[in-house]
């Protein structure tokens, strides 16, 4: 239910038990590890260079996941939509190092889908250069010599292009009139909007003539003309296309074979992972020639069983406390109650140091806000139902999504019981739809109270909540000073407030109009005296306190002032706990135009289907929303108005040399 | 001119939806354009960068559910028809006229939050509680306009003018 303790450890091995010493550790998962600072004189004890392995691992891990990536490509990895919650797949550890022996023949299935995906690659940058080049060839199909043919004994001919669309005697004409002289024929092999295709003939001695006749006209010839004529031409590359078109195919079909190899590609993922990240523990080791060391963190309550599992393998385990200014990483610990929610804190901060685990007390307050904010009994029990079936159903779910799960399970719980006491049940869905369709509106009568009718009296009790919340939270800030025998910080800090805040709350209630507002009776005599009399020595006391770090006797005044002023951070935090009844209103009336929308088209069967069409559409929006606005809110006001009064933060979290798979889960045999 | 007041009170009801509609219909889009940037980079943020694009979005329903009731009060929806004074009218008016203007500032605001988050969830997708935070930071003081038009509404009912 808290922190765990944290021992600082150091493993001495003999280095022939390297291997199984460091498998052990990766599977148990107990130790973090960190490097051993060593002094410069012991120079028997050198770390390994692994940078080399390392980079290597990785970029045969690359290979496998775009192996992978491929293989999807041609064949989808069927799975059911709720496939994410089965989690990973659990193997034993003889499976596992029976793979490893098969490491070399998956490295070169990996390299065959990497250079059949390349080929595929290839082969479709080449056909779309050759339909590129067809595309070319289609204005020129209709000519009937080569592209490259220059003229006869007695004739020169010209094939190429002219911009526009032109005829062929208008050409002849043009260029006869703009070079006297010339005779030309002209043959037009197709024209379009934007070229005319030209085939052109003159006498041989007009050569250059025409040709000068020709550029004025803006004549070009074909980039790259073909040597056949270019049907032939057109023939032959759509024959060279559907043959790389066939081959292309032949390719992408062999990858898909490879499907069958597509757990051995998801093992290596793993399997490579799994080496990174002992090679990478590798290098932070003291070796000498014989020996090696290791340093880390482990919880305390595990050490007694690492020991019992080095003892066979030659090693020793030695544990000690850590020194005052080491960075210890943080592991907490709950129960099935209160861990769901360590994913909420870890999100904000994990404890810092001498800070306490939230998460216990922080767990009822989450569960009982979040009720409050949903605040409707049908969806927490849809909530309930949902979570509770995939935690029963997918027993093999990552501990993350559990945890998660089990959290809007609870959460779920808070909502029906709150929803129940508002009497809200899809917003007013027994009124409604009794109203219209049974002839006699019968409403679910609130175990409480409505919120929609008292709406003051919500207010009220919702501000209750959040006074309730702040003033747990300064309890757990005097609980830490305590134990940090911080006792003197402990009055200045948290006991003045609790004067100030709870004495401001009393004299404010025992008032007229605040009474009035409250909509309950005005406290009577001494309520308002003991409440002026604890605010003012909470007021005195910060004024004098507030800013003890100070030496200067005006600023230390000053800045107890400063502190003094604060007290108006405490009501905004009072009032931000009106959106406890804000959110509950908003569920319960979208609810409401939900409902009344449905019963719109009246009590036949028609208004009857209506109602249950827009009952389904407009509960399963309201549901989305009002969960994430509730999940949100929840969270604001337990970062800003419950942290904000004790926890810093800036722990860093445990993280153990382990088994970071993707796919598999290494089952530990006992 | 009797019936004025019905006219100042649906003129409220119907700023209130359509101010804080526009102001949230404006902020999830700008922020639903920056989300798009980031899943086109990395699709697996989808769900994290989808809860922040939706976070300006609860305004629009703050102000329908503020038209709602000032239209059901009023007899609008629901059928029975009540006398409106002027000054009642212009009661459900004011009433109504928190969420219609804190609602339209506040989503355009908070989308602005949202866009930045959703770059910070960009770099680091670790940090989705803190990303949700600042944006829900704005959203607070449309929580408050919407607590005191629903107040006002309930309360001007049992009013004698």
């Amino acid at each position: 239910m808290a922190v765990l303790q944290m021992r600082k450890l150091r493993i001495y091995g003999l280095k022939r038990n390297r291997k199984q010493i460091l498998e052990m550790l990766q599977r148990s998962g107990a130790v973090e590890v960190s490097d051993i600072p060593m002094e410069k004189e012991e120079t028997v004890f050198l770390t390994a260079d692994v940078s080399a392995s390392q980079s290597l691992f990785e970029k045969e891990r690359k290979e496998a996941e775009e192996a992978l990536e491929i293989l999807s490509r041609y064949v989808p990895d069927k799975g059911s939509p709720l496939a994410f919650l089965n989690g990973r797949k659990p193997i034993s550890a003889e499976e596992y190092y029976a793979f490893a022996q098969r490491w070399e023949e998956v490295r070169k299935t990996i390299q065959e889908i990497l250079s059949l995906e390349r080929d595929v690659r290839e082969k479709e940058g080449e056909v779309r250069r050759l339909e590129t080049q067809l595309e070319g060839l289609q204005p020129w199909l209709k000519l009937d010599v080569s592209m490259r043919f220059r003229g006869t004994a007695s004739t020169a001919a010209f094939i190429g292009t002219l911009p526009g669309s032109r005829k062929g005697e208008d050409l002849e004409r043009e260029l006869e009139e703009a070079s006297p002289g010339l005779a030309v024929s002209v043959e037009v092999i197709s024209a379009s909007q934007e070229q005319t295709c030209v085939f052109l003939l003159c006498p041989k001695e007009q050569q250059e003539q025409a040709e000068n006749a020709l550029r004025a006209q803006g004549f070009s010839r074909p980039s790259s003309p073909s040597k056949v004529p270019p049907a032939e031409k057109a023939r032959e590359l759509s024959r060279t296309l559907e043959e790389l078109k066939k081959e292309k195919k032949q390719r992408e079909e062999e990858i898909a074979r490879m499907e069958p190899f597509r757990e051995d590609l998801k093992y290596a993922w793993d399997y490579l992972t799994m080496r990174l990240e002992k090679y990478q523990v590798l290098g932070q080791l003291e070796q000498s020639r014989h020996v090696f060391i290791l340093g880390g963190y482990m919880p305390l309550k595990e050490v007694e069983g690492l020991s019992r599992k080095l003892e066979p393998l030659g090693a020793v385990l030695e544990t000690e406390e850590p020194g005052e200014d080491e960075d210890v990483p943080v592991l907490l610990e709950n129960n099935a109650f209160a861990e769901p929610v360590e994913g909420v804190l870890e999100s904000f901060s994990m404890p810092g140091k001498g800070e306490l685990d939230p998460s216990p007390i922080m767990a009822v307050f989450y569960y009982i806000l979040f009720g409050m904010m949903l605040s409707d009994a049908a969806y927490g029990l849809i909530m309930v139902a949902v979570c509770g079936f995939c935690l029963w159903k997918f027993k093999n779910m990552e501990l993350s999504m559990r945890k998660a799960l089990r959290m809007f399970f609870f959460c779920g719980i808070s909502t029906t019981f709150w929803g129940f006491l508002y009497g809200s049940f899809f917003g007013d869905v027994v009124g409604a739809f009794s109203g219209t369709f049974l002839g006699q509106r019968q409403d679910l009568p609130p175990f409480w109270f409505s919120p929609l009718e008292e709406p003051m009296r919500m207010l009220m009790f919702s501000l209750l909540v959040g006074v309730i919340h702040i003033f747990v939270a300064l309890f757990l800030g005097a609980v830490q000073f305590w134990k940090q025998k911080r006792y003197k910080d402990l009055v200045y800090d948290i006991v003045f407030w609790y004067l100030l805040v709870g004495g401001l709350i009393l004299l404010l209630l025992s008032t007229e109009m605040f009474a009035g507002i409250a909509g309950i009776a005005k406290l009577e005599e001494p309520a308002g005296t003991i409440g002026s009399i604890a605010a003012g020595i909470g007021a005195v006391g910060i004024l004098l306190t507030g800013g003890r770090e100070s030496k200067n006797p005006v600023k230390r005044l000053l800045k107890g002032a400063y502190a003094l002023y604060n007290v108006t951070g405490y009501l905004g935090d009072i009032l931000s706990y009106s959106r406890l009844l804000a959110l509950g209103l908003a569920t319960g009336v979208i609810a409401q135009v939900i409902n009344s929308m449905g019963t719109m088209m009246g009590s036949g069967p028609v208004g009857l289907i209506a109602f249950i069409l827009i009952f389904l559409v407009g509960h399963t929006i309201n549901i989305a929303i009002n969960l994430l606005g509730a999940y949100v809110h929840t969270n604001r006001l337990q970062f800003v108005e419950f942290f904000g009064k004790f926890f810093q933060g800036g722990g860093r979290k445990f993280q153990p040399f382990g088994v970071h798979t993707k796919y598999f889960k290494i089952k530990e045999d006992k | 001119m009797e019936n004025f007041g019905i006219v100042l009170a649906v003129l409220g009801a119907v700023l209130a939806a359509l101010l804080a509609g526009a102001g949230s219909a404006v902020g999830v889009g700008r922020a639903g354009e920056a989300a798009a940037g980031v899943v086109t980079e990395d699709p697996s943020k989808f769900s994290k960068v989808l809860i922040l694009q939706l976070l300006p979005g609860t305004q629009g329903i703050y102000g329908l559910l503020i038209a709602f009731l000032c239209l059901s009060q009023i007899g609008i929806i629901g059928g029975t028809f009540v006398e409106l004074s002027v000054a009642k009218g212009l009661l459900y008016f004011l009433a109504c006229m928190p969420m219609a203007i804190v609602g339209y500032w506040s989503a355009l605001k908070q989308s602005r939050a949202s866009v930045a988050c959703i770059g910070l969830i960009a770099k680091r997708p670790d940090q989705l509680g803190k990303a949700i935070l600042f944006p829900a930071m704005v959203e607070t003081y449309a929580i408050f306009a919407l607590l005191i038009s629903i107040l006002s509404i309930f309360g001007i009912a049992g009013l004698p003018v």
